[in-house]
């Protein structure tokens, strides 16, 4: 099929480019393209009034000029869907952009697949991730979909980095990894680690970073999502999806929205905030074919909980790890809010009676501890009582217990990575909170892996 | 209809006169501060360079169906509706010669101490496009900046890019002038870019870096308080294309950026002004990617050269978490919080070493001085977070080990103390604290 003519371009600007169309029909999310002093440019149908088209520009337009004819692409936008996608990195659009190439090229449309309410599964077992904050209140279990929550610089990326790690390592399935409007650097980093650890095999990337315009971070999550259902439908596996960072997919959606002068609710964030979510986060589910277990990084702005992208966000999610700037302000990483870190398996069903009775009692301690901590403020801690001194001490070494070295940072800290089971974080919580560690001083429960009476 | 037609060749006899044919011309219909709207102009395109009534110079900033809206960027007369607008058929770019170093200058290639521009300008595009990822090498060289505090507890690498983040009066720029003189004999090209700077300020910068010798190797590129806005926005992205050249060359860069938070006010200024949706605290939808493309071109380059980049965020009442910091926080590979509360005590630079983060630490430091950092770090923490906690405990009643660490840790903090333009180098750095925490090590 050769390209067809479709008609010219009569308004510019950053991100939106308004198409004159003949008769030629063009429907939503068809690629056009134009070629301007010898450079192509593509753009993806976005909105339609009339014979006036409105579409998002992939590449810069600096130097377009209206009237430049424009033709429509003979697909729209597709991704390798083979075997051939492992070891590989492509760009938001499906482009290989590491020195592989694609022998086999057999591709699908980003948008194709939806998941419906027959198809679920949501049978799965725990999944342990050896980080002790996480599996003692936040254990993740196959097919989840798990929230890493955090405001700049608290800590997401390694926690998320970790859990690769940890999780990839140790289960041995197959995973994808999107990166959406991140750091190229920590992208980078995390390709060359997973290529000199000789785990890239077994892995297909999708980067589009934030130096990259908006069109390019609102796609990358398409691509990546068509990546893990090959491999979950037609591979019939148990699917790692890393997404690091969902948030910044909406963030593009709003740049976008912007340039399309619709109307904005609360922040900018688009009118259908909700639908666009919706369109990705249904896709990430378990058949009986094979499971996809995600963790998503989703970033807070302005520390701001109640933002109406991370809310909306969340209530797709199994559960949530919650990351908070003043735990990180003290030193301890992960830094982790544990009274809204939650997941769906906190239940005496589910994890078991133990457990469950542990969470809690460390909850109570907790938030017992923070209103101790202001009378103290006040007051010292010679004048409180000796069940209320308990609880101030032991939750502070609770809460140094929580504090773990990773793997991914040990270039950092200096310290080995430690993988703990989950046994012995049991063992040693019940210790701590029973009293039975009193006598040893809380700087040795800092950066440890099991505490085992050392 | 007679008359129209008389019009009609009347002006193109005019056009003709003016050589102006060669290029297309229309005219301006509205005037909004800085903003034009102009009709007439059919062939132009994105981003073109247009004069203006033969006296002022702007660029193309979107084309609409029957007209196209202009950005001023230099106005030397006023303008009128009426007044024509000629295409240039050249991109917008920054004009930079490489005999600038060592001066201030703007970017149309001025030396804004004497007002004449420099020969040899060559056109640099304003916005080069994102280095792409498999580009990137490894941050791992150690950067120095002649701070303890930094070198050892936060550290720089070459290619990364660390905020320096604070109240008004912190010592932020003290900070950055501090880097930028203890890069003499590094071999790195320093460009400091300044944004909504007093001119005053420039001046005082230009005179210290010029009394310690570092003008040798450093460019002011600067955009005044009173040049049109869009100049001030378009400053640290020429800036950069700058850096870049010098990077693809090999060299290291610096890039020192003061400030962003100026930055991004300019950009909601000239966007609510262009009529467009804003946002959170009423920042355009595109403030995060205003800043993320800008300081993603910091980077260590597979084939050697580096841009590393130190922007500067003011904040209000120390609060680090308002929108425009995080943004940016999360874009940087790390924050240097700095602290009112330590600078009024006179512990400076008042680093807050509880906020501030590197996250590429150790990577960036050579394995002796990561030991001593990581140690230096971990007790200095936990010293700030127990004197806080036991204040009001007796200091003869806590146990040997806690009275033990007290001690040291109020030696550590007299030993990050340290005076403006007075650089210590790793060696001088280790000494001075292997004496506290050497044998922990």
């Amino acid at each position: 099929m050769s390209d067809v003519f479709v008609g010219k371009i009569i308004s510019i600007s950053e991100l939106n480019v308004s198409i004159l169309v003949n008769d030629e029909k063009v429907k939503y999310h068809d690629i056009l393209y134009a070629v301007n002093n010898g450079k192509r440019i593509e753009f993806e149908v976005a909105e339609e009034d009339g014979k006036v088209v409105s579409a998002i520009p992939f590449q810069s337009v600096v130097g377009l000029k209206k009237g430049i004819d424009v033709f429509k692409a003979p697909r729209g936008l597709e991704i390798q869907y083979s075997d051939e996608i492992l070891g590989k990195v492509f760009d938001s659009y499906g482009n290989l952009i590491d020195d592989n190439k694609i022998e086999n090229i057999s591709t699908k449309n980003v948008y194709s697949r939806n998941v419906s309410l027959e198809e679920i599964n949501l049978k799965g077992g725990i999944l342990w991730t050896g980080i002790k904050v996480l599996d003692f209140f936040a254990p993740m279990q196959k097919g989840y979909k798990m929230g890493l929550l955090g405001g700049a610089g608290v800590g997401k990326t390694v926690l998320i980095k970790e859990l690769i790690n940890n999780v990839y390592k140790g289960l041995n399935s197959n995973s994808v990894f999107v990166g959406v409007g991140e750091r190229s650097r920590e992208g980078k980093e995390l390709y060359d680690e997973m290529r000199e650890a000789n785990l890239l095999d077994k892995m297909a990337v999708v980067f589009g970073q934030m130096g990259e315009n908006s069109a390019a971070r609102s796609k990358a999550i398409f691509s990546g999502l068509t990546l893990a259902e090959y491999l979950r439908d037609e591979k019939e596996q148990d699917v790692l999806l890393f997404i690091d960072n969902i948030y910044r997919h909406v963030q593009a959606m709003s740049e976008i929205n912007a340039e399309l002068s619709r109307i904005p609710i609360e922040n900018g964030y688009p009118a259908n905030i909700n639908t666009a979510i919706s369109q990705v986060e249904e896709r990430i589910n378990s058949t009986e074919k094979g499971s996809i277990t995600s963790f998503q990084a989703i970033y807070i702005p302005a520390d701001d909980i109640t933002d109406q992208a991370v809310q909306t966000i969340t209530t797709h999610l199994d559960g949530q790890i919650v990351l908070d700037r003043k735990v990180a302000e003290k030193g301890l990483y992960p830094a982790v809010d544990v009274f809204s870190t939650q997941s769906k398996l906190i239940d005496i069903e589910k994890i078991g009676e133990r457990h469950y009775q542990l969470v809690e009692e460390a909850l109570r301690y907790y938030s017992r501890y923070q209103e101790l901590e202001e009378i103290i403020a006040v007051l010292g801690i010679e004048e409180l009582s000796i069940s209320d001194t308990n609880v101030f001490y032991r939750t502070r070494k609770l809460r140094n217990y929580f504090t773990q070295p990773m793997f991914v940072a040990e270039n950092y800290t200096g310290i080995a990575g430690e993988f703990v089971d989950i046994d012995d974080i049991l063992d040693d919580v019940e210790n701590i909170l029973s009293g039975k560690y009193d006598d040893y001083d809380e700087i040795n429960f800092l950066y440890i892996g099991k505490f085992n009476g050392r | 209809m007679s008359t129209f037609i008389e019009n009609l060749v009347n002006t193109k006899l005019k056009n003709m006169k003016t050589m102006n044919n060669v290029y297309e011309v229309g005219y301006v219909s509205k005037v909004k501060d800085y903003i034009l709207e102009v009709v007439g102009l059919e062939s132009v395109g994105f981003y073109e360079r247009v004069v203006i009534a033969n006296h002022s110079v702007g660029y193309v900033t979107s084309i609409g169906k029957n007209s196209v809206m202009i950005a001023m960027l230099q106005r030397t007369n006023v303008i009128y509706v009426g007044d024509e607008v000629v295409t240039t058929d050249l991109d917008f770019c920054a004009m930079y010669s490489k005999s600038a170093m060592g001066h201030i200058v703007d970017i149309f290639g001025e030396d804004r101490l004497i007002g004449e521009k420099f020969e040899n300008l060559i056109p640099y595009m304003i916005e080069t496009p994102a280095i792409p990822i498999m580009e990137r090498g490894e941050v791992k060289r150690p950067f120095y900046t002649g701070i303890s505090g930094i070198d050892m507890i936060y550290p720089i690498g070459y290619g990364q890019r660390q905020l320096i983040i604070g109240d008004k009066k912190t010592g932020k720029t003290q900070i950055a002038m501090d880097t930028i003189i203890n890069q003499k004999d590094h071999n790195v090209i320093c460009i400091y870019i300044a944004i909504n700077k007093t001119k005053k300020n420039i001046r005082e910068l230009y005179d210290s870096l010029m009394k310690k010798g570092a003008m040798e190797y450093t460019l002011i590129l600067a955009a005044f308080n009173d040049d049109e806005p869009p100049v001030s926005f378009f400053t640290p992205y020429a800036g950069l294309s700058i850096a870049e050249g010098y990077m693809r060359e090999g060299n290291d860069v610096l890039v020192v950026i003061d400030d962003l938070k100026s930055h991004a006010d300019i950009h909601r200024e000239i966007s609510l002004l262009a009529g467009k949706v804003p946002g959170r605290d009423a920042y355009p939808p595109d403030i995060f990617y205003t800043h993320s493309r800008l300081l993603e071109k910091g980077c260590q380059h597979k084939d050697g050269g580096s841009i590393t980049i130190l922007p500067i965020v003011e904040t209000r009442g120390g609060d680090i978490t308002d929108y425009i910091s995080t943004n940016i926080i999360s874009i940087t590979d790390g924050q240097l919080v700095l602290s009112k509360k330590n600078f009024e005590k006179g512990l400076k630079p008042a680093i807050d070493y509880g906020l501030s983060v590197s996250r590429l630490g150790g990577a960036v430091q050579e394995p002796e001085m990561k030991k001593l950092g990581a140690v230096v770090r971990r007790n200095f923490l936990s010293y700030l977070e127990t004197k806080e906690v036991y204040q009001f405990v007796n200091v003869d009643e806590m146990s040997q080990e806690m009275q033990h660490n007290l001690k040291e840790g109020q030696a550590l903090q007299e030993r990050l103390l340290q005076y403006k333009f007075s650089p210590r180098n790793p060696v001088e750095i280790k000494e001075h604290f292997m004496e506290v925490v050497g044998s922990q090590l």
